[in-house]
């Protein structure tokens, strides 16, 4: 060797595993991140999740998560590195190298890591996603709208992120060459980072602390929006969830250094404990980390089981197979057309009722928003006529449902869903209706309940009520409601397919309007600022196959076995993005974990070879691994399975104060997928303690 | 050759100051074997990495040859080390991925000055040291005496004005102990060597020309081998602790 850079070279080929680990986490980071951007901002999933809607912001949140816990292994891989390259360093200087030659080696190393590991990864992000995603279409559900498309702009989150980790090892790189006591650079390969002593109290502490971080966060927007009137920016409620986030840490920490059981078995794993305890610090970032992003993972993860659950014993719940309705000025199929399309396919109808709905003006309260200095708040406001809403007559709904109901005149009925609940967008509570075409005015009384999840949203008054507030109605504000049932129900797939095919090509451009189109809120939106925001949207005829026109549009009808059939290809883009997001968190934990484990044979071959030396046997080096391993895969996956479940557990309990069955059952689901993953997590555990055990030669 | 002032170096641990060297002055000829030696905790090894510029001293002056060290910038402080200081450590600091042979060329390739004749010195470095047939070895391939012989090879390569070595024999047994020490005389006598040794072990002192005794931070006691045999020395070195112990 003639010069430097072929020493470094030397030492680079003799120190492959060091370089690896390095490359290959910087790699992976970027590719996850550059795979979950391009997939967040891909135009058919945007396309698919609204704007400002629930899906949008969880996509949003578990990206965040993903790209802090990408970022702080990346620091962790970089830290190892530096920490391995430190005794060459302090080496070199103690022989008289100058830092600036030092710094011009590693910073030409460095620049050929990152740059080729961020580039890989950045190029093939895109790749990586689109595979996958071809794998769902090709192995779980294919439809048009699941034709992925990528937008260039999502490649700007993967050029920020590759850029932060190439400024990271940059930075931390130079710090390692510049610091000025060279004995302490020496040194600082063998440094550890124990943690001493924490309070048993942590513990419980930290479970305290999660807890009420977990409720502070999830109440605190309820309270700004609902008690102050006023929303909050985004990162002032996520402040809230901050003490969950220190009991987390409090949790791990009480874990690793103090464990859980009592102190009756001091000596049985003292070894493996106190080999955790010196490298404490890393231990528990490493395993905040991987807590946080299985969290994330199985919070994008339960959302399949819980809307596949929830709406499959929807379905199965109904009172009627087949429902749909219509503006009586459309030219939609009625009973006779019906019934021969029902031969034409081989169907018997059974039952077929058939009644008026007329759709009536009702008051109650809405939200004024404005924007001040803080942002945006609202007022509540109360209009007679705050809205439009269908009604029925009660000898209509016993026509229908078969239930008898008696309401006086004056009396109205709200209709809840089958549990009671107005799911929170339906109160049920009008006092005032009125007739929006004449004006005429009708004070009632909320004073009953129905419950049916296919009428859900409407109102039943008293048959003399009905006419009175029928009369002067154009058919444009007149409905009928159809319900009917047929025989095997189950293999009636194509007759419920044709008949939806027809209600659509009947339907005019007058009702091609989303669900949440009012004709009340229009004129009055129009009346106050000059237009009806919703004008600008509607569904398309054209896309009846949509998960967005089948979810949304307003005369969407409910035929059960047309529903059940189509659910996933209609969800395929939400579930298999859900499916996407987990597959990315949990592939970063299992590479976390993995990592985290080999540097455990790294830093402790010395320990375990003195070990040996001391007399321990195969089988108590063995044991002496698995229980660190196990610690570092299982700790972090118990911890966040628990807290993500009752935390779901509480969204659900909080949605109406009280959990359904088909939310229990959905909480059931979730437990299937829990069982799953820990299968997979488990074989992957297994893989990982062979690969220590090999690297020990234990 | 080394001229050392009125060295002051202290520590602080949290809101305490500990003072490791309070005032050691001393001086060593060209050509001299010296070994420092002192209980745990006099500063000897604090003293060592001072004059090898790896801490900065509090107060006082180290003057090797001509050169005020504190007076030197980084870029030149790491000139002075690679050129004019040897260095060997308790711990060999071999680079576990460089050969022997390379090891030893290390702080050469460092200075950017490998030549034809720098390999034959290494090689011949090798043959002085008995490690001619290790060269091709990796450090985990080799002894702890071989590993220590190949890191004085290491610290004579550029020919340095003085060898700094910290407790050279302390990670060895006692026969590649004696063969560090051998390669130390030979490194005197064959290159006229100067050698400043921090040491517990006062059978490797007593090898020394001289021996300076170091205690709580000062110098106590300064020793001449003179024309003693080794073993005299050796005795006067170990009275010499007796006595320090019964103070």
């Amino acid at each position: 060797m003639k010069n430097f850079t072929e020493v470094y070279a030397q030492l680079r080929r003799r120190s492959l595993k060091q370089y690896g680990l390095l490359t290959g986490c910087c790699f992976f980071s970027v590719l996850l991140i550059t795979a979950y951007a391009c997939m967040m901002r891909s135009p058919t999933i945007l396309n698919v999740l609204p704007e400002g809607g629930d899906s949008r912001k969880q996509v949003m949140m578990v990206f965040v998560l993903a790209v802090i816990g990408c970022a702080v292994f990346t620091l962790y891989a970089a830290s190892l590195f530096f920490r391995y390259k430190s005794r060459e360093t302090g080496i070199f200087l103690a022989l008289g190298a100058s830092r600036s030659l030092l710094r011009r080696q590693l910073m030409g190393e460095l620049a050929l890591i990152a740059l080729t590991a961020c580039g890989a990864g950045a190029v093939l992000g895109g790749p990586l996603a689109l595979g996958l995603w071809q794998l769902f279409r090709l192995t779980v559900v294919d439809t048009e709208e699941m034709a992925l498309s990528f937008d260039l702009e999502s490649y700007g989150a993967a050029l920020a992120f590759s850029a932060f980790v190439i400024g990271a090892l940059f930075i931390l790189g130079r710090r390692s060459v510049s610091k000025t006591n060279i004995i302490d650079v020496v040194q600082e390969s063998r440094k550890s980072e124990p943690i001493h002593d924490v309070p048993r109290w942590y513990g419980w502490g930290g479970i305290a602390m999660l807890a009420l971080g977990g409720f502070l966060g999830y109440i605190a927007p309820m309270v700004f929006i609902r008690g102050l009137h006023w929303y909050p920016p985004e990162g002032l409620t996520a402040i809230f969830y901050l003490p969950a986030l220190a009991g987390l840490y409090m949790i791990l920490l009480h874990t690793v250094v103090n464990g859980w059981s009592k102190r009756k078995h001091r000596y049985k794993n003292i070894i493996s404990t106190s080999m955790m305890k010196f490298q404490g610090r890393q231990t528990v970032n490493n395993m905040l980390v991987m807590t946080v992003l299985i969290a994330g993972a199985f919070f994008a993860g339960f959302y399949t089981p819980m809307l596949g659950t929830g709406a499959m014993m929807g379905y199965d719940s109904r009172p009627v197979d087949y429902a749909y309705f219509y503006r009586n000025d459309q030219k939609i199929p009625g009973k006779a057309q019906v019934r021969q399309l029902a031969e034409d396919y081989g169907v018997n109808l059974s039952f077929w009722a058939e009644v008026p709905m007329i759709r009536l003006a009702v008051d109650g309260e809405y939200d004024v928003e404005s924007e001040g200095p803080m942002g945006t708040s609202y007022e509540v406001k109360y209009s007679e006529q705050m809205q439009s809403k269908l009604f029925l007559s009660e000898s209509s709904y016993e026509a229908l449902t078969g239930e008898s109901i008696e309401l006086e005149p004056g009396h109205i009925a709200a209709i809840m869903d089958s549990t009671g609940s107005g799911q929170g967008i339906f109160g049920g509570n009008a006092g005032v209706v009125t007739n929006y075409i004449t004006g005429e005015k009708y004070y009632v009384n909320s004073d009953m309940e129905l419950r049916n999840d296919v009428l859900f949203g409407r109102y039943v008054c008293d048959d003399s009520d009905f006419e009175k507030m029928a009369q002067g109605l154009p058919d444009a504000w007149r409905e009928t409601m159809v319900f009917f049932n047929v025989e095997n129900c189950e293999e009636s797939y194509d007759f419920a397919k044709a008949l939806f095919n027809a209600i659509v090509d009947a339907s005019g451009p007058e009702v091609e309007q989303y669900d949440a189109w009012d004709p009340v809120v229009r004129d009055r939106e129009i009346r106050e600022s000059g237009e009806y925001f919703m004008d600008a949207y509607a569904p398309d005829y054209g896309q009846r196959d949509s998960s967005d026109f089948r979810l949304y549009w307003k005369y969407m009808p409910q035929f059960r076995v047309l529903d059940k059939a189509d659910f996933v290809r209609t969800m395929a883009v939400f579930l298999m993005l859900f499916i996407f997001i987990a597959i990315v968190c949990f592939a970063a934990v299992y590479v976390i974990a993995f990592t985290r484990c080999m540097t455990i044979a790294l830093n402790n071959s010395r320990v375990y070879e003195d070990m040996a030396k001391l007399g321990a046997s195969k089988a108590y080096l063995f044991r002496s691994v698995r229980n660190q391993i196990v610690k570092v895969f299982s700790v972090p996956s118990v911890t966040g399975t628990s807290l993500i479940y009752a935390f779901y557990a509480m969204i659900m309990y909080f949605n109406d104060s009280r959990l359904t069955l088909t939310e229990l059952a959905g909480m059931g689901v979730c437990l299937l997928l829990v069982a799953a993953v820990s299968v997979i997590t488990w074989l992957i555990y297994c893989l990982t303690l062979k690969k220590v055990c090999a690297a020990l030669k234990i | 050759m080394l001229k050392v002032n009125d060295l002051h170096k202290s520590y602080q641990l949290g809101k305490a100051t500990y003072e490791v060297l309070k005032g050691v002055s001393f001086e060593i000829k060209k050509g001299e074997f010296v070994a420092v030696m002192g209980p745990s905790g006099s500063g000897k090894t604090t003293l060592l990495n001072c004059i090898s510029c790896y801490i900065p001293a509090d107060k006082g002056s180290i003057m090797l040859g001509k050169t005020q060290l504190a007076s030197l910038d980084q870029e030149q402080l790491a000139m002075v080390r690679n050129k004019e200081l040897g260095f060997v450590f308790q711990d060999f600091l071999l680079l576990d991925g460089l050969s022997v042979r390379d090891n030893i060329l290390l702080p050469a390739i460092i200075g950017g000055s490998v030549d034809g004749e720098t390999e034959r010195r290494a090689d011949e470095l090798c043959r002085v040291f008995g490690i001619s047939e290790i060269r091709e070895k990796y450090p985990a391939e080799i002894s702890g005496g071989e590993k220590q012989r190949t890191a004085v090879a290491r610290a004579l390569i550029n020919r340095p004005m003085l060898i700094l070595a910290d407790e050279p024999t302390g990670n060895l047994d006692s026969k590649s102990s004696r063969a560090v020490i051998d390669s130390f005389l030979q490194a005197k006598r064959a290159m006229g060597a100067t050698i400043f040794m921090v040491t517990h072990d006062s059978f490797a002192a007593s090898f020394c020309d001289r021996a300076i005794i170091l205690r709580d931070g000062q110098v106590w006691r300064s020793l001449e081998r003179g024309d003693m045999d080794r073993t005299a020395f050796q005795d006067a070195l170990l009275d010499s602790v007796r006595e320090m112990g019964r103070e």
